[in-house]
């Protein structure tokens, strides 16, 4: 009888337990999670912060199962060293491509835009939001002018005696026909440059020129070495 | 959850705890990536330990993996803080900080060097997107509400380059709060994405 008894007093005290963690664990996603943000959203606010997410949350976990495998790999081709070492390469090459080390192709689209003599200076500025708008869009690479814009690419205005302009591109100095190309999916990234009045087409269109979908757009790598120059990257180890 | 997350209607209510269920499976498989990227490179090193050409290649993969942003990293350089201005009577949009007046910052910043930049934790990286919602910036896809705190491990000549007569910084600290530290301890965290691509093809 007494044993019956103990058995209940273990068992009730193991949910009381488990449900002060399960409500905790609750309490901690709530935390995490900033409630008061998405408290005063709109519907449609809402709908595309799902499929923020969403989208996030299938790349990672696309991104974790390559992971996996890539780690399932290298296991089993410890025996055989120049296997391992091949799959390192292929690594790095990834690497090298998403960063800008390589010329790439692929399909998207070829802007050109021009300086209007009648129109105020063409600006960096200007085309620093364009290339927020292509990267908006998807745009995977993109180049100005054959300058790949890599991470820490800058683009700046130079005055020569407040009488000529031009624009500095990775240091390397462009002039007007300024020719963007993009890759990425072309009809998406058309789509959101010509959107009516909002859109990058309608609001700088003294200086578009043209705006093409194209296939096959070859884009040229970053024309030096992409380097860590101020981290201490012994330090990172 | 449901009374803390009182709404206009089911609707909404459904549609936010949509967005939690998102968030939370996309933290959970993020620090399931974290772990796994961990592995992969203790996996990298001992496979490929006899060879001396590998310890080359994995310091250049973790040196573009830095560059790409996808690494915590630490150094010295710039803290900048931007508020609007709300000294002013009337609070007109030139009070206000633009998503183009953080991007001007951010190419200032490159301009002068740096390896790493964030705004509001939130690191640059390949395609990050600096935009406006309605009231709101928005990076890398999160809405970011003032003060902006761009972080820059960078180059000794930012803060006083930043500064320079005639900056966009100088300039534009006319119409808004704009602060600008130099600090020898800052910290910055990876992106908390991942980078893919599916257009683009290797042409070498």
């Amino acid at each position: 009888m007494k044993k019956g008894k103990n058995i209940m007093i273990v068992t009730i005290g193991l949910i009381c337990f488990i449900l002060t963690y399960v409500i905790f664990i609750q309490f901690k996603t709530i935390e995490e999670t900033n409630i008061t943000e998405i408290e005063t959203m709109t519907e449609t606010e809402l709908r595309e912060k799902i499929a923020l997410w969403k989208e996030r949350y299938e790349e990672t976990n696309e991104k974790l199962q390559e992971t996996n495998e890539t780690i399932a790999e290298y296991r089993h081709k410890k025996e055989a060293n120049q296997e391992a070492i091949e799959l390192l390469d292929k690594e790095l090459l990834q690497a090298q491509i998403i960063a800008g080390e390589t010329d790439v192709k692929g399909d998207g689209i070829v802007i050109t835009l021009a300086q209007n003599e009648a129109s105020e200076l063409l600006k960096s500025y200007i085309l620093v939001h364009l290339i927020n708008e292509l990267n908006s869009a998807g745009a995977e690479a993109i180049s100005i002018n054959d300058q790949r814009i890599i991470n820490m690419s800058d683009i700046v205005d130079i005055y020569v005696d407040d009488i000529a302009h031009y624009i500095l591109i990775n240091k390397e100095k462009v002039v007007s026909p300024y020719v963007i190309k993009a890759i990425g999916d072309p009809k998406y990234l058309e789509s959101a440059l010509t959107t009516k009045t909002v859109g990058f087409m309608d609001m700088y269109s003294e200086y578009a020129v043209s705006l093409e979908r194209q296939n096959n757009i070859r884009i040229p790598k970053y024309s030096s070495k992409i380097e860590i120059k101020y981290i201490d990257m012994e330090g990172e180890k | 959850m449901q009374q803390i997350l009182h709404g206009k209607n089911d609707t909404e209510n459904g549609l936010r705890d949509q967005v939690l269920r998102w968030k939370e499976r996309y933290d959970k498989v993020y620090a399931e990536l974290d772990i796994a990227e961990k592995t992969l490179e203790n996996e990298r090193k001992t496979s490929t330990s006899t060879d001396s050409g590998s310890i080359e290649k994995q310091e250049r993969l973790k040196e573009l993996n830095t560059y790409l942003g996808l690494t915590d990293v630490t150094g010295s350089g710039v803290v900048i803080t931007v508020k609007d201005n709300t000294n002013s009577k009337f609070v007109t949009s030139n009070d206000l900080v633009h998503d183009g007046d953080l991007r001007a910052i951010v190419n200032e910043i490159k301009n002068i060097g740096a390896d790493a930049i964030s705004i509001n934790g939130q690191r640059i990286v390949p395609g990050t997107v600096i935009s406006c919602a309605g009231a709101v910036v928005q990076i890398n896809g999160e809405p970011i509400g003032a003060p902006f705190i761009i972080e820059a491990i960078g180059s000794n000549a930012l803060h006083n380059n930043l500064l320079r007569p005639g900056s966009f910084i100088e300039q534009y600290g006319e119409q808004i709060s704009i602060d600008v530290k130099k600090s020898d301890n800052i910290t910055i965290k990876k992106y908390n994405g991942v980078l893919t691509n599916k257009y683009i093809k290797n042409a070498e």
